[in-house]
């Protein structure tokens, strides 16, 4: 069993991974409250936007403009698709329209690897410039990377929340949240609500894809499953509080990390994400009791 | 006999039914009320889709709450929905013969019974015919086939005559009231089609905001002031 | 409490209506009897003719076909039939592989054994996750199920697929010499395995054929159509979702096996995590509802890349069309995921023409 020096620095990654993880399950978690959408493609927008910045910097290109432009591909191609797909699929069941965003998922993976291939082994990074430098704390380097994933993860929740209980847009989600038409009758514009929501989703993405491509790896299959860690909090949360969203982030990528140095559990360390999604879901709720879901009154 | 006591539902911050106590006798009962009233909520209840914060529903001496959802039309509890339910790429004779299916009312007597209940109903069909050819009063008949087949004891038919033109209506009517003769079940009408629910039911009970507001004689509830008053102010025409 | 018609003059009327009415029972129609007829015929034209027909590249690939279109088959019913979505096939099918492969190197069972018990125990393995995982609402059932397709993922790349080692994993890491996963005795060459996969993937969809004109097929309708309903009808709806997994997750199973003596070697990177959401692209694509439209599935899934491959065209593009065809599907099908209506095969070809007309040079892979 390793000592508890092995495993200060997992907890600062650890910490980072989830802020990132907390960043984007806050992200998703909005968007479904306003759309009913689970945006599954979250990962593949940050991946290829990740790797657009990757080959922006390579060719030369100073780093904000790489980043840039991965923030600005991933809010872009979110907010097409949601302006394209959402009125389309409205009226649907959210398995459907969740359905619909692995259909965009594809067309991005298959992009990625036809235009960055990976065969012949060359293997792609991203650095930040705040790699280097950093502080101590006790016996552990923490980079400012590090920091600003934790911080932009809490941040982001804070800022969230705030902002869906006292903006007048933030106000809005929540009620289309409860019920589209009865909001729409009201006279709130659907429309640009929506947008909003999708744009603010996909700037999340871009930035979740720039933090894991230096965190974790710029790999397309790596950084567009990714989404299943953020995907097990916003589960976790039943899709609703971006709290426990937070909570649930910061969890799973500490318990991810703790595992690295554990011989016997190391190699499991990815089923982290499912595995406590499953416990969340399966053991420890009724899994939806009720047959009939919406409450609402009909006669 | 249909005894609801106290029964009460609760949807987050909505109080669906309120205490809502009445008595269904026998023979063919109707439920009114203006729309939000919990109709269907109270239907939901009796299906078992909707548990109550509280109250008791006792059918026939018997504790209607206690069973699970699908063992409920193995009692004998039939029902019949807003929307469509009849499975259109099957045939009339199979949707039907899935209810004496499941209800466990055994294979010696299944086909009389289910041609028995399309010829009930007055369905001028083939029933090897896929109910998707049908038209939609044909295949509203088709559920309320599916809601008397077999030995109900309690049959709830939710605004059936929703959409359906004078004549088809008027053919309705007659097939409900004979239901409590021919199948021996009780029967509740919820529709908003008054002169449906004047001609069919001898007894009517009104839901106002999940609560009993009158029940007794037809024709005297639709007379009450209390029950026109609710209905003041939507587009309902008593 | 007597039956509608219930007087003995009504009873009377009601036997002399139901005797001039046509018996309800099924009797098989020149329609019916001319497509079994014209299946047959494919059937044997496609053991019999294909093979000479092919070259051994294109025979592998048929092989295929037949594998995925029983995986396919697996998620229709699923999908199509039931109304359930599950992104983790592709994890069912590595498990069943995994089990025919333990045996076959552990016992010198013969194949259909072998094949039948990687079908039990995948088929047990569905269940007990199904147990809990069907009391979910359909869209969290999608996504447990996506997130166990990733950690399967995880576990095989650590497990890895057993290659004649010892002790339960059977995996020999440091072997040099690994031997092939065995084949059946009677179809050890590559046309003969593909006959052997063809006639088994039969087997399967007849079983799937007669469950869906039997009690369960007609519950299922029910199901699908609504789960309020159904429970009124007195359907016990959980029951039979569970029955459809454990089908689904028996023929995947089987399915599994067959893979694993087509292939010889079994690779964790063989079940990549995205396979089974573009499985469930293909099923969409074909059409989840129909039986032909599994075929169709495996066609696509199986035999397009072999021909892209052959023609220099990277697989990726493939990737990229299934995106786009998910995406028609759900936007113009009528009624949720299970659209009874055949999908526009005309603009599938229309857009295979475009992408042949415009194939680039020789790229380094199938991708």
């Amino acid at each position: 069993m390793p000592s508890w020096q092995d495993f200060e620095p997992f907890i600062v990654s650890g910490l980072a991974l989830g802020g990132v993880y907390a960043l984007s399950g806050v992200g998703m978690v909005v968007l479904y409250q306003a759309t009913g959408v689970v945006y599954l493609a979250f990962g593949a927008v940050g991946a290829m936007g990740a790797l657009i910045a990757w080959s922006l910097i390579n060719a030369h290109a100073p780093g904000w403009v790489g980043w840039l432009a991965c923030v600005a591909f991933a809010a872009l191609v979110t907010l097409a698709y949601g302006m394209v797909f959402g009125p389309a699929l409205a009226k649907r069941d959210p398995l459907v329209k969740a359905v619909a965003t692995l259909g965009l998922t594809l067309v991005l993976f298959g992009l990625m690897d036809l235009l960055w291939t990976t065969s012949g082994g060359q293997s792609r990074a991203i650095t930040l410039p705040t790699d280097n430098g950093g502080f101590m704390v006790g016996q552990v380097q923490v980079d400012w990377t590090q920091v600003i994933s934790l911080a932009l993860g809490v941040a982001i929740t804070v800022a969230t929340g705030a902002f869906l209980r006292m903006s007048k847009l933030g106000t809005a989600m929540r009620a289309m949240a409860n019920d589209r038409e009865i909001t729409a009758t009201l006279g709130v514009p659907v429309r640009r609500v929506e947008a909003a929501a999708w744009l603010g989703c996909g700037v999340l993405a871009g930035l979740a894809g720039v933090l894991l491509a230096d965190l974790v790896a710029l790999d397309a299959t790596t950084l567009t499953f990714l989404v299943i860690s953020s995907l097990a909090a916003t589960l976790i949360a039943r899709l609703r509080s971006i709290t426990v969203t937070f909570v649930a982030a910061i969890v799973i990528g500490l318990v991810h990390d703790l595992l690295t140095p554990i011989q016997s559990l190391s190699n499991y360390r990815d089923l982290t994400p499912f595995v406590l999604a499953a416990i969340a879901l399966l053991v420890l709720s009724s899994g939806g009791g009720r047959v009939l879901a919406r409450s609402r009154e009909e006669a | 006999m249909i005894e609801v006591s106290g029964l009460t539902v609760r949807f987050g911050g909505v109080t669906s039914l309120d205490g809502m106590s009445v008595t269904f006798e026998a023979g063919t009962c109707g439920l009114i009320g203006p729309n939000g009233a919990g109709k269907t909520t109270f239907f939901n209840v009796l299906s078992g889709f909707v548990r109550p914060a509280a109250g008791t529903v006792r059918a026939f001496g018997e504790d209607l709450l206690s069973l699970v959802h699908f063992r409920r039309a193995r009692w004998g509890v039939r029902r019949t929905f807003q929307t469509e339910q009849a499975i259109e790429e099957l045939s009339v004779f199979d949707n039907v013969a899935m209810i004496h299916e499941h209800a466990r009312l055994g294979g010696a007597s299944r086909r009389q019974d289910v041609l028995g209940a399309i010829s009930f109903v007055g369905l001028d069909a083939d029933p090897s015919a896929r109910v998707a050819t049908l038209a939609a009063g044909q295949r509203r008949l088709v559920e309320v086939a599916r809601a008397v087949v077999g030995r109900p004891k309690l049959v709830l038919l939710d605004e059936p005559a929703a959409g359906l033109p004078d004549q088809e209506t008027e053919h309705l009517s007659e097939v409900i009231r004979r239901i409590p003769e021919q199948a021996g079940a009780l029967t509740i009408l919820v529709d908003h089609d008054m002169s449906l629910v004047s001609a069919c039911c001898e007894t009517t009970a009104v839901l106002d905001f999940g609560k009993l507001i009158a029940s007794g004689p037809t024709a005297e509830v639709l007379r009450d002031e209390r029950v026109i008053r609710a209905y003041l102010g939507t587009a309902e025409v008593l | 409490m007597a039956a509608p018609g219930g007087g003995t003059a009504a009873d009377t009327e009601v036997r002399a209506a139901s005797a001039r009415q046509r018996p309800p029972l099924p009797r098989p129609s020149t329609g019916t009897l001319v497509r079994a007829a014209v299946i047959v015929v494919l059937l044997l034209f496609v053991l019999f003719a294909l093979p000479q027909l092919m070259s051994l590249y294109y025979v592998d690939a048929m092989t295929q076909v037949a594998v995925w279109s029983m995986a396919a088959l697996g998620l229709g019913v699923l999908v199509g039939r039931v109304g359930l979505v599950s992104l983790g096939q592709v994890a069912v099918l590595a498990i069943g592989a995994w089990v025919a492969a333990r045996l076959l190197f552990a016992t010198e069972q013969p194949y259909p054994l072998v094949l039948l018990e990687a079908g039990l125990i995948t088929m047990l393995l569905g269940t007990l996750i199904g147990l809990p995982a069907l009391r979910l609402r359909g869209l969290y059932l999608a996504l447990i199920t996506l997130m166990l397709a990733g950690a399967l993922t995880v576990v095989l790349a650590t497990t890895n697929f057993p290659n004649g080692g010892h002790g339960f994993l059977g995996y020999n890491g440091s072997s040099v010499h690994i031997p092939p996963i065995r084949r059946p005795s009677i179809a050890a060459s590559d046309p003969a395995y593909f006959r052997y996969a063809v006639v088994v993937a039969a087997l399967m969809f007849l079983l799937v054929f007669v469950h869906i004109r039997t009690r369960p097929g007609r519950a299922w309708a029910a199901v699908r159509q609504s789960e309020p309903a159904a429970l009124a009808a007195g359907i016990n709806t959980w029951l039979y979702k569970l029955w459809a997994f454990a089908l689904a997750s028996f023929i995947t199973g089987v399915a599994g096996g067959v893979l694993a003596g087509a292939n010889h070697y079994l690779y964790s990177l063989n079940f990549p995590t995205y396979y089974s959401i573009t499985l469930l692209a293909v099923v969409l694509m074909g059409g989840a509802y129909s039986l032909w439209g599994a075929v169709i599935a495996g066609l696509l899934w199986a035999l397009l890349p072999s021909l892209l491959q052959d023609w220099g065209v990277s697989a990726d593009w493939l990737t990229i069309l299934f995106g786009v065809g998910v995406l028609q599907v759900l936007t113009t099908a009528p009624r949720g995921l299970a659209d009874q209506v055949p999908k526009d095969l005309a603009r599938l070809g229309r857009l295979l023409r475009g992408l042949v007309r415009k194939r680039a040079p020789s790229e380094s892979g199938a991708g």
